[in-house]
């Protein structure tokens, strides 16, 4: 015979653990979150920038476009900086030549130079940005005197030819007004001529050596005349 | 001529006069009263009379059903000319057969089921379900109907005694029937009950039932005694409890599946009710499970046997003698069956259930009954004039010879000898023979062409500036054609599919006011940049191509369906999100538009979604697999695993649980639809559990771990004034969702909440009833929800309200800085975006939103928010008007686009700011005449972009109505002030005009009268005017105020 008093304080029992577990996982829901405490996480307010001149390379093609190991490089100053690039709908706004600019010139500054633009080649692979990394590893070689930042360097100013030959950077003069200079032609005048850079020759030799280099890449540089320099031309060899 | 010739003459007339006067008495009759139906009995049986002329129910369960509808379709909803045509051709077959009655479950107006008896012969069982599958009592829809409540018993019974009344005189009703298998749908719970073990409980809910049917039918024969009164029971479980409770019973109503015979139901209603009996349903389906493959010779086989024992046991025979027929389950094919709501235009060969009775096709542990093959016909194509063939199967042809005898002309040793002379070879031999002969080469062909559509289109368009300059001479003229041709296969009948080409000529130049299919082959000019030139300088030279893929695979797929899975391709036809199986994180999302003018992914060319589908079946019940380059519109090359099943858990009784896991095997390499970013390859694991608390508390909680991938990435946010460094932990990847719903005070009220740690990144939430809460698929949140649903009468108020935080906000733009000695730096931080960082606060930013819904829907069973309700909507006037406002009180990170130029997504840079928005939105739909429909929206709002800041948050206004006269005309148009141009990608760039309008013109020329699919030309303007929110290159510096575009359309479908 079936006894209703048991039954019913069973369902009752039911019901009220029911009622438990929904405001147990009402508990644990409402409890959880996944907010970051005031301990997590480092600040990074004043990063201090190298001064030395000593280049330990995160990777054999660190500052040759397509490589991003530089991110990953514990030495880099600029791994979470936000570097701006410039921006046509606000060309006002501070950008990456800011920090440039803002960098100690000269051997103390060379080194942090080189991380500023390796990091910009690295988010953003462009012809302008590649530049910049190859002459920041040209000032450090005139800087430390370093084979492997010399090598590095050449890598680096023939990624500009073979990887962005038709890109150009803006430079400003008489009061604002910007032109385009072509990178290719900067890249040949850097190394055929010392004295655009200020820095000691990439390649050793006579300026027809840097000829011949250019040749062995696979182009054919016209030099710049003086005074202004600016009408050398780069071609590429057929 | 002599006077005795003259009277002989008149009295000839006379004679004649009188029998027409007789004969139209007759033929009036029926149109003018009811017939008398009654029950008879003596000593040799029972037997069903009208007007006193015996009556044996040689009966049918008819319904009519397109490919590609389902139970929400409604026939008598149509014109009265196309309901005739479908009613000529069925009961004009039927009649044909032999058939004298027929029980719908729709229900047959009485114009209707007066017009079948007049016309056909065919008297009609009226047959309310009565709350069977739910019911609306106090203006509450009641899925489980609680016989035991009083307002329940009351709302059903008043409802029942107003449809006796409605039908009592109406010529052609044969009975009346109440429910159907009611008492296999005892579901409802209530306390007292719940107190007693499960078959006490069962017991006690059936009293509550028989006392009911009883009621009613005894208060509806006091209203009409000219017709008999029952039930429809599932076989005759309950019989003692018939007989305690319904004494009033004319006859009991019994839906039996016993196999080829009855067995000893005939003794024991004898016994126990001393009734007739009277088969509601009965028969079998015509697909072997076994053999997996349609098996007419052993419906037929069964459905011979089982009329055979009928006509034994009805009066007269020596026997029980209770027997008075039956109806046949069923008329047609029903393809929405399995599912019910997925793959309408589908023929499913999935048994559902298992049945020993039907021994041809049974395996012990598997199903063998298959839901879509009941019909006696099969279900074919449209015929000329728009009416779904009914492709008569081996049944039809037996029923025909069984049905011309008359068992109570013939004494049992003749209908048994009559019985035994059916050649059921020869049946078989003229079946195969007409499948060989008839459209049943539809299903049999290898590959077949099915049918297409010829679109062309002529297009002139023009622009201010152009016009001002040069005159007429500045407008331009194009045309375009295209051709859709259509083809199925079936190689196999575990094999079938389709697929369509598309084939273009010309390409008609459209944009920028339409986008629209087709653009693939429009020209393209390629640039090729800085090839030197001979003197050394840098030279850019473009080649134009103009015959771009003229030929395409516009859709396929293709399906294997077998007994322990199916396996589907698909590429680019409409599939369905998961979220009603489990999906509770909405991994899988919805890919069903496809061709619409302004959202479809056709104007894109894209092809999603495309990939392969395996589904167990059997042991493998509930085990999904998913997977593809683009399983739907954006994803990224993934696959997906699912597994749902049902675990019953101490105290906790059956939890329906879903396992899920989503794996990106690679990245998406170009946009979705125009500038859509692309996202990074990631993964989700989840977990569902859904479990009743009570019968009307139901419980929905799931877990999820997302982008393990991006466990140690580091991300920057701030905190007061340092700018902090972080990394992504474990606990970032993991999230809760549950949602709690319940019955309070008459109204539905329900609790959500999210929590989600920074990259514990879901799916799409399931959006309801018109809902415009600012809902995210992204995690970095801790969201709350709460709404009520409230139903009084046919009018829903919907008050939701959602509440969300982030656990970290979005980046503002602080510059990086180095001190002036050149030694320190400030790195500073900008906005994040989700390529460049692990995560950003974008669509799931902190809100505070409100929105209040009211609609107002007569008809339930084309409900208002269904994503078809313009087309299905029958209510003569139904509606909704919504508010909702959300408080945005942070900024966002950055959103992205795809820039195609690059070939990879960009940030636009910068968030869109701190706002508060709102929208007010109405729709409504007209419905004056069964040929006529009016719909109507009406949107206000101001709201932001979706990517760029710039230009600010906009307040619009839009106005869109769709006129339909004589189910042909259609007259569409809009009208937007203000508002974001017709695409995606306008709101993504905040691009706006002044003015947009629009109107279209089509009349249908064929009888199929379906706006996408008919015969067509029509005419459509377009025009909109520019200012300094307008894309540059239209507005040129206000140079140009205007653009406008005229089309003249047709579509021809064959």
């Amino acid at each position: 015979m079936r006894n209703p008093y048991r039954e019913g304080a069973c369902a009752a029992t039911r019901r009220a653990l029911r009622i438990c577990l929904l405001g147990l996982i009402t508990a644990v829901v409402a409890g959880c979150g996944g907010a970051p405490s005031s301990t997590d996480g480092i600040a990074i307010n004043n990063i201090v920038l190298p001064t030395d001149t000593l280049l330990n390379f995160a990777c054999a093609d660190v500052g040759i476009a397509g490589e991003t190991c530089v991110l990953d490089d514990p030495d880099n100053p600029f791994l979470s900086v936000a570097i701006t690039e410039f921006d046509v709908n606000n060309p006002d706004a501070e950008n990456k030549f800011v920090l440039n600019n803002a960098i100690p010139p000269g051997p103390t500054g060379a080194k942090a130079r080189f991380y500023l633009w390796a990091t910009a080649l690295a988010r953003r692979p462009t012809g302008e940005n590649q530049y910049y990394t190859a002459k920041s590893l040209h000032e450090l070689f005139d800087a430390a005197g370093d084979a492997l930042v010399q090598a590095q360097a050449l890598r680096a100013y023939r990624s500009v030819l073979d990887n962005f030959f038709g890109s150009v950077t803006f430079f400003e003069c008489c009061g604002g007004v910007a032109f385009p200079a072509p990178l290719n032609e900067l890249v040949a005048d850097n190394l055929y001529r010392p004295a655009s850079t200020g820095f000691e020759p990439l390649i050793p030799g006579v300026p027809l050596d840097v000829l011949s280099v250019f040749g062995d890449w696979g182009y054919t540089y016209r030099p710049a005349t003086p005074p202004d320099f600016t009408d050398g031309l780069v071609f590429l060899n057929q | 001529m002599s006077v005795q010739i003259f009277f002989r003459g008149m009295n000839n007339v006379r004679r004649r006069l009188a029998v027409i006067l007789l004969l139209s008495a007759s033929l009036m009759a029926p149109a003018h009263a009811a017939d008398k139906v009654t029950t008879y009995k003596d000593e040799r049986g029972w037997k069903l009379q009208v007007n006193g002329s015996d009556y044996y129910v040689k009966g049918m369960v008819w319904g009519y059903t397109p490919r590609g509808e389902n139970y929400n379709y409604n026939l008598f909803g149509k014109s009265d000319d196309f309901i005739r045509k479908v009613l000529d051709y069925d009961f004009g077959l039927m009649k044909a057969a032999g058939v004298n009655t027929v029980r719908s479950f729709g229900f047959m107006p009485p114009k209707w089921v007066t017009y079948v008896y007049k016309e056909h012969g065919i008297m009609t069982v009226v047959n309310p379900l009565m709350g069977r599958y739910g019911y609306s009592v106090g203006g509450k829809w009641i899925p489980f109907t609680d016989y035991s409540d009083e307002l329940t018993r009351a709302t059903l019974k008043k409802d029942m005694l107003e449809l006796v009344e409605q039908y009592k005189n109406v010529p052609g009703v044969l009975m009346f029937a109440f429910g159907n298998e009611s008492n296999y749908g005892l579901s409802w719970k209530s306390f007292e009950i719940e107190n007693l073990p499960e078959g006490e409980r069962n017991t006690e809910k059936a009293r509550y039932l028989y006392s009911l049917f009883n009621e009613v039918v005894r208060a509806g024969k006091t209203i009409d005694s000219n017709h008999p009164f029952t039930i429809v029971n599932g076989d005759i479980q309950y019989i003692d409890l018939i007989a305690e409770y319904c004494k009033d019973l004319d006859l009991l109503g019994v839906n039996a599946y016993r196999g080829k015979s009855f067995t000893g139901m005939w003794a024991d209603v004898q016994k126990k009710l001393d009734l007739p009996i009277l088969f509601f349903e009965f028969g079998s389906d015509a697909f072997n499970a076994k053999t997996f493959e349609e098996d007419q010779f052993h419906q037929a086989t069964m459905l011979k046997d089982q009329w055979q024992e009928m006509y034994n046991k009805s009066y007269g025979n020596g026997e029980e003698g209770n027997s008075v027929g039956g109806f046949v389950f069923e008329w047609r094919d029903e393809w929405w069956k399995y599912l019910q709501e997925e793959n309408l235009d589908i023929h499913d060969n999935n048994a559902s259930w298992a049945n020993g009775g039907y021994p041809h096709d049974f395996v012990e542990g598997k199903n063998n009954m298959n839901e879509e093959w009941w019909g006696i016909t099969a279900l074919g194509t449209p015929n000329a004039e728009g009416v779904y063939t009914a492709r008569t199967r081996m049944a039809y042809d037996v029923l025909s010879a069984i049905w011309h005898m008359d068992p109570y002309q013939l004494k049992k040793e003749a209908v048994n000898q009559s019985f035994s002379t059916l050649n059921m070879d020869y049946f078989a031999l003229k079946s195969e023979v007409r499948e060989l002969k008839s459209e049943a080469a539809e299903k049999r062909k290898t590959l077949s062409f099915t049918g297409g559509q010829l679109k062309g289109e002529l297009v002139w368009k023009g622009q201010e500036q152009d016009i001002t300059e040069q005159g007429e001479n500045g407008t331009e003229f194009s045309n375009g054609e295209m051709v859709f041709l259509d083809f199925g296969f079936q190689p196999t009948d575990r094999i079938d599919g389709q697929f369509t080409v598309n084939v273009l000529a010309n390409v008609a130049d459209t944009e920028p006011l339409q986008f629209q299919y087709g653009r693939r082959g429009a020209p393209v000019t390629v640039v090729i940049p800085d090839t030197p030139g001979n003197d050394g300088v840098n030279v850019i030279t473009d080649t134009t191509f103009e015959d771009r893929e003229r030929v395409e695979i516009y859709d396929f797929d293709a399906t294997y369906r077998g007994e322990a899975f199916d396996f589907t391709a698909f590429y680019h036809v409409p599939r369905y999100h998961w979220k009603y199986e489990g999906d509770f994180f909405g991994l899988l999302l919805e890919t069903t538009d496809l061709t619409s003018e302004y959202t479809g992914q056709d104007i894109w060319n894209a092809k999603a979604p495309s990939g392969v589908e395996f589904a167990g079946k059997g042991a493998l019940e509930g085990l999904k697999v998913v997977a593809g380059e683009e399983v739907y519109w954006g994803a990224n090359p993934k696959a997906i695993i699912k597994y749902r099943s049902t675990v019953s858990v101490p105290i906790l009784g059956p939890i329906d649980y879903t396992f899920m896991h989503a794996e990106d095997i690679a990245r998406k390499g170009e946009a979705t639809g125009a500038t859509s970013a692309t996202e990074r390859q990631t993964r989700q694991t989840t977990l569902y559990g859904k479990m009743n608390l009570t019968d009307t508390t139901i419980l929905e909680l799931g877990g999820i771990m997302a982008a393990t991938e991006k466990v140690d990435e580091t991300y920057q946010r701030v905190s007061g004034d340092q700018i902090i460094q972080d990394t992504i932990d474990f606990k970032d990847t993991l999230g809760l969702k549950a949602r709690l719903t319940f019955d309070l005070l008459g109204t539905r009220p329900y609790l959500a909440t999210s929590l989600a740690g920074l990259v514990a990144d879901g799916g799409a939430t399931l959006t309801e009833f018109g809902t415009r809460l600012p809902y995210s698929a992204l995690g970095n949140k801790r969201e709350y929800e709460a709404g009520v649903m409230m139903n009084f009468g046919n009018l829903m108020i919907f008050p939701r309200f959602l509440i969300r935080d982030n656990l970290v906000d979005a980046n503002p733009f602080i510059p990086a800085e180095i001190d002036p000695g050149g030694a320190i730096l400030s790195p500073g931080v900008t906005p994040r975006n989700r390529d460049d960082d692990p995560f950003a606060v974008l669509g799931n930013r902190k809100a505070k939103a409100a929105e209040l819904f009211m609609t107002w829907d007569p008809t339930g069973a084309t409900p208002f928010y269904q994503w078809d309700n313009d087309t299905r909507e029958d209510a003569r006037f139904a509606f909704n008007i919504g508010a909702n406002y959300t408080q945005y009180s942070t900024a966002t990170d950055s959103d992205l686009f795809f820039f195609d130029v690059t070939g990879a997504n960009a940030a636009f840079g910068v968030g869109l700011p701190e706002e508060d928005v709102w929208r007010v939105s109405s729709r409504m739909v007209f419905n004056p005449s069964v040929n006529a429909r009016y719909i109507v929206n009406l949107a206000t709002g101001f709201d932001q972009s979706t990517g760029d800041p710039a230009g600010g948050t906009r307040k619009f206004y839009e106005a869109q109505a769709k006129v339909v006269l004589n189910s042909r005309h259609i007259i569409s148009g809009f009208f937007k002030k203000d508002a974001w141009g017709p695409y995606d990608f306008y709101r993504q760039f905040n691009i706006t005009f002044p003015e947009q309008y629009k109107l279209d013109y089509s009349i249908l020329l064929d009888n199929r009268l379906d706006e996408l699919l008919s015969t067509k030309i029509g005419i459509k303007a377009l025009y909109r005017t520019n200012d300094e929110n307008s894309p540059d290159d239209e507005y040129q510096d206000g140079q140009n105020d205007y653009i406008f575009q005229t089309v003249f359309y047709f579509q021809f479908s064959f």
